[in-house]
């Protein structure tokens, strides 16, 4: 994984405090990010075991050396469906509050340092009536869309709701 | 953290034990023992509280223990004879001890009872006609002024002389230290002179008859003599007992409270010895303890000096020497306590060890039989030494590390199961000896993880023993006599158990006190004995903890029960219920007992809410009345709630868990006969009744085909059997519970999960809830997942 300055895709200098260091990951052609603080680890696919009547996007829970944890389908909760995982899908490991959760991706794409003042809010937040999305960055060709975690997985995220968030970003 | 800080919660914690142990026995002489020895445990006990509350400048607990320790003294001394003492009167004492110590602990200031206090002096000045006649004059003056001088006093100062005879165990203990240390710094400066002199009274003499010279030692450790593991006891002790005339400790060099640091030696000691030995020769034994610069050696007399030292000079040194083994004693208590300090500083999770560490301990134990010979040690000196190798044998451990050792064998026991599974794909020859060592292996993990068990395992006594307090109170404030008897106190369960058990226990009594014992007179009236009986029995059965509280009182109200259980729309208006299901409507939701039950106004929360914490932690709770007659709640819980038995089954393709504790009996479907009833239920004969069948895969729907072969047949909370159908029985064995609402939330139907041999998670069904889930009819649910924000 290569490490991308900021100053490649911002040409405006903003003091060191005022940046964000962003991990990027795509489900299907849409590139999200995430606060890199909150990434506890990075690993493969691994089976789940499915919980009764869960929402469709919590995949079931896994076991990480002795803890369990719940991994939610990012791409269902934008309304894209069920991931159909193989070895090649990533779990995001992340720290949530005091929990530890994991989200389905397709793949993890890269760390790039972004300006605060680069962070615009989403575009139309009633569309996002879920609050998934949290702000986005414009960066040469992506857009990444920032994600509220504890929204991705809170409860009630239904398809279809989502799938409206996915459109804002 | 701050040492004093430590220390002083160190001394909360004995003094949980110390009032815990003084209830008892209180308790067992009320009840007729008269044993003297249970009155000197309760001294000691009250004793100990006394030493340490004035080393932590408690002042109103001090002068209230004092008052209570002086009056146990006449108890004691058979002043008053056992059989005449007012126990009530001491135990509710030592309730008022426990709220000053609670008080302390929490740095509130609160004031002991003036009442009792005046009851406590009041006991044995009664006018006593054959006993106390002998001694009127000692009994009257004497202890009362003692008494009021005391209360008058720094605490901490009174408190070291009269600690010193006796066996203070622990921090007690470093209160006779630092009360002695402020007595000699000036405090008190009213004690400076008093036994402590800096010169060795003039060299006491040794024993006319005795040969040998009499020389004079001086002993003046580094600083750091504790940190090298050395007390003077053992220093000490490495002189012949018997050539020792006295020894006097200089506490001058002590610093002043604010400024001492308790690692630190300051004291000196001045030895005279009449001895054979020579100068080299008590070098020689001082060889392993001292450097040579900590001690000087100088000759008094010349050798064979027999002439006439006068006896009667031997009588002023006793008292000094006397004391002064005592302070030796106190100190290797403090010793041992500190001992490790530190090299545990940069670990600030280590709660100060209470019993002592190794090194030290030996250091006491050699040096026991050494002084035990010595003539400045007198008997108690001895006790304390007992006392604190008694003390040794327990050692008071952070639970943190034992919850980490207890997770740490749950992934011992997941990756046995591991290795299980790996070896069955083993070719026979390597699989057949494989096998043996991991059997081997799996007993092992078994017998392991039952030892850590154990190590958290403590006896329900920790519980038990706050109820006759709790009794005590009710029965005064509801004008009820009560007799609280209590068995199977030493049973033993988890320690996280055992915190979960306090409150239902308090609950399940008050509601027997309050709402199933009558008055004294309505006992009379209904030809009981006045005095009411409460049961409270523990005992292991079937792998689970079964706790009992029963009375002998009125019973279970039906008719009100029924009446307020229908207008509340619990109970249809013309249902008829059987006599029992009457009686299980107490555990109903919204139906507190008090407003049905009694007229005495309700206290806290209902039986209900105590049947959900019991129910949460995986046990049961019921209740049998017999009206007229009384009433019988009985709890059962598992031992522990991080392990359990389970049987592994298949569900299409997922795995469950299923607690062996709620399975009855398995059968093969096939061989089952099972009618429809309408809407899809099914039901089956079994044993002659008609069983409800709930096909696992459909209510937990799980992923895969099912193809059910095995009809599980389970028992609920309430007693009730269920048939469940599953695909398959993989296997049995132990499994780690996990919680899934750390990471999580709730999962219907599952009370928790495991992780199986290969890795993978498993749900641990919960029959009851599986149940709700089935009424609920496949209803898809959400996750109660709780986002802060």
């Amino acid at each position: 994984m290569t490490l991308q300055l900021g100053e490649k895709h911002f040409s405006s200098a903003q003091p060191e405090s005022a940046v964000r260091r962003i991990v990027t990951f795509k489900v299907g052609d849409r590139t999200f990010g995430i606060d890199v603080g909150m990434v506890r680890e990075i690993k493969g696919w691994q089976a789940t075991t499915p919980l009764p009547h869960a929402a469709p996007h919590v995949r079931g829970v896994l076991n990480l050396r002795g803890v369990i944890l719940a991994v939610y389908d990012l791409r269902t909760s934008i309304g894209l469906g069920l991931t159909d995982a193989t070895a090649t899908h990533v779990i995001v490991v992340v720290d949530i509050e005091d929990k530890v959760a994991g989200l389905l991706v397709d793949s993890v794409s890269d760390i790039v340092d972004v300006p605060v003042s680069a962070v615009r809010p989403a575009p139309d937040l009633e569309r996002d009536e879920h609050g998934l999305i949290e702000g986005l960055v414009l960066l040469d060709t992506d857009i990444v869309a920032l994600l509220d975690l504890a929204a991705v997985i809170r409860d009630g995220g239904t398809e279809g709701a989502m799938a409206k968030a996915a459109r804002a970003a | 953290m701050d040492p004093l800080a430590e220390l002083k919660q160190t001394f909360f914690q004995e003094c949980e034990e110390l009032l815990g142990a003084l209830e008892q026995k209180l308790q067992a002489l009320d009840e007729g023992s008269t044993d003297p020895e249970d009155v000197n445990a309760a001294f000691r006990a009250i004793h100990s509280i006394k030493g340490g509350a004035g080393a932590f400048g408690c002042t109103e607990l001090v002068a209230f223990a004092h008052v209570f320790e002086a009056s146990l003294d006449h108890l004691r001394s058979g002043r008053v004879a056992i059989e005449d003492a007012p126990f009530s009167l001491f135990l509710r004492c030592s309730d008022a001890v426990a709220d000053l110590v609670s008080a302390a602990r929490n740095d509130e200031v609160a004031t002991a009872r003036p009442d009792l206090l005046e009851a406590l002096e009041r006991v044995g000045q009664a006018p006593k006609p054959a006993a106390a006649a002998p001694e009127p004059a000692k009994t009257e003056t004497a202890k009362p002024e003692a008494a009021k001088t005391e209360a008058a006093k720094p605490p901490a100062a009174k408190s070291a002389p009269a600690a010193a005879d006796d066996a203070p165990p622990g921090i007690a203990a470093l209160g006779n230290l630092l009360a002695m240390v402020e007595a000699k710094t000036g405090v008190a400066p009213a004690r400076a002179d008093d036994g402590w002199d800096d010169e060795p009274a003039a060299a006491a003499p040794a024993p006319a008859d005795k040969p040998g010279r009499d020389l004079c030692l001086r002993i003046s450790p580094e600083s750091d003599l504790f940190r090298r593991v050395i007390e003077p006891r053992v220093v000490l002790g490495s002189l012949p007992a018997e050539d020792i005339v006295s020894v006097v400790c200089d506490l001058s060099q002590v610093p002043p409270l604010e400024t001492l640091d308790v690692t630190d030696c300051h004291m000196r000691f001045v030895v005279t010895l009449r001895t054979e030995l020579s100068v080299e020769d008590i070098y020689s034994r001082f060889d392993f303890t001292l450097a040579a610069e900590e001690f000087e050696i100088e000759t008094l007399s010349p050798a064979a000096a027999n002439d006439d030292s006068e006896p009667a000079e031997e009588v002023p040194a006793k008292p000094e020497s006397e004391v002064s083994a005592n302070v030796a004693a106190d100190l290797s208590a403090i010793l041992a306590r500190l001992g490790p300090a530190p090299t545990s500083a940069p670990e600030p999770d280590i709660l100060p060890v209470a019993a002592p560490v190794a090194a030290p301990v030996q250091a006491v134990a050699d040096a026991a039989p050494a002084l035990s010979r010595a003539p400045v040690t007198r008997a108690p000196a001895n006790d304390a030494v007992a006392a604190r190798q008694r003390q040794a044998v327990s050692v008071r451990v952070d639970l943190d590390r034992i919850d980490k050792l207890m997770n740490l064998v749950g992934e011992i026991v997941i990756t046995q199961s591991m290795l299980v599974e790996c070896v069955r794909s083993l070719p026979y020859d390597v699989h057949a000896k494989t096998a043996e060592g991991i059997l081997t292996l799996s007993r092992q993990t078994r017998e392991l993880q039952d030892h850590v068990m154990a190590v958290r395992a403590q006896p329900v006594k920790a519980v038990f023993q706050r109820m006759p307090r709790l009794v005590r109170e009710l029965a005064q404030t509801l004008g009820k006599e009560v007799k609280l008897v209590l068995e199977g106190e030493n049973t033993e369960v988890d320690k996280t158990i055992i915190e979960e058990l306090a409150d239902p226990l308090t609950h399940m009594i008050r509601n027997s006190m309050d709402h199933g014992l009558e008055t004294p007179e309505d006992r009379i009236a209904a030809g009981k004995n006045p005095e009411g009986t409460i049961k409270l029995v523990a005992e292991h059965r079937a792998g689970r903890i079964v706790i009992s509280v029963t009375d002998d009182g009125r019973g279970i109200g039906r008719d009100k029960l029924l009446a307020k259980a229908k207008s509340r729309g619990l109970v249809g208006q013309d249902e008829k219920l059987a006599p029992e299901e009457i009686d299980q409507l107490i555990f109903a939701a919204g139906l507190s007992t008090a407003e049905v039950i009694s007229d005495v106004s309700g206290r806290g929360v209902g039986m209900d809410v105590v049947r959900r914490n019991v129910e949460s932690l995986g046990g049961r709770i019921s209740v049998d009345s017999e009206p007229g007659r009384g009433c019988k709640f009985t709890l059962a819980l598992p031992l522990t709630l991080a392990v359990l038995e389970g049987m592994v089954i298949r569900c299409g393709d997922d795995r469950y868990v299923i607690p062996i504790a709620s399975v009855i009996e398995t059968q093969h479907l096939a061989s089952t006969p099972i009618e429809h009833l309408t809407f899809g239920q099914e039901v089956l004969r079994w044993r002659g009744e008609v069983t409800p069948l709930h096909r696992l895969g459909a209510v937990m729907g799980s992923t895969g085909t099912p193809n059910e072969n095995i009809i599980i047949i389970a028992e609920t909370e309430r007693g009730d059997n269920v048939g469940i159908a599953v695909d398959e029985i993989v296997g049995q064995q132990q499994v780690v519970v996990k919680s899934l609402e750390g990471n999580y939330g709730t999962v219907n139907g599952a009370s928790a999960a495991t992780i199986l041999g290969d890795g993978l998670v498993a749900l641990i069904l919960d029959v009851d809830s599986m149940l709700r889930l089935a009424a609920s009819s496949g209803r898809p649910s959400v996750p109660a997942l709780k986002m802060a924000g």
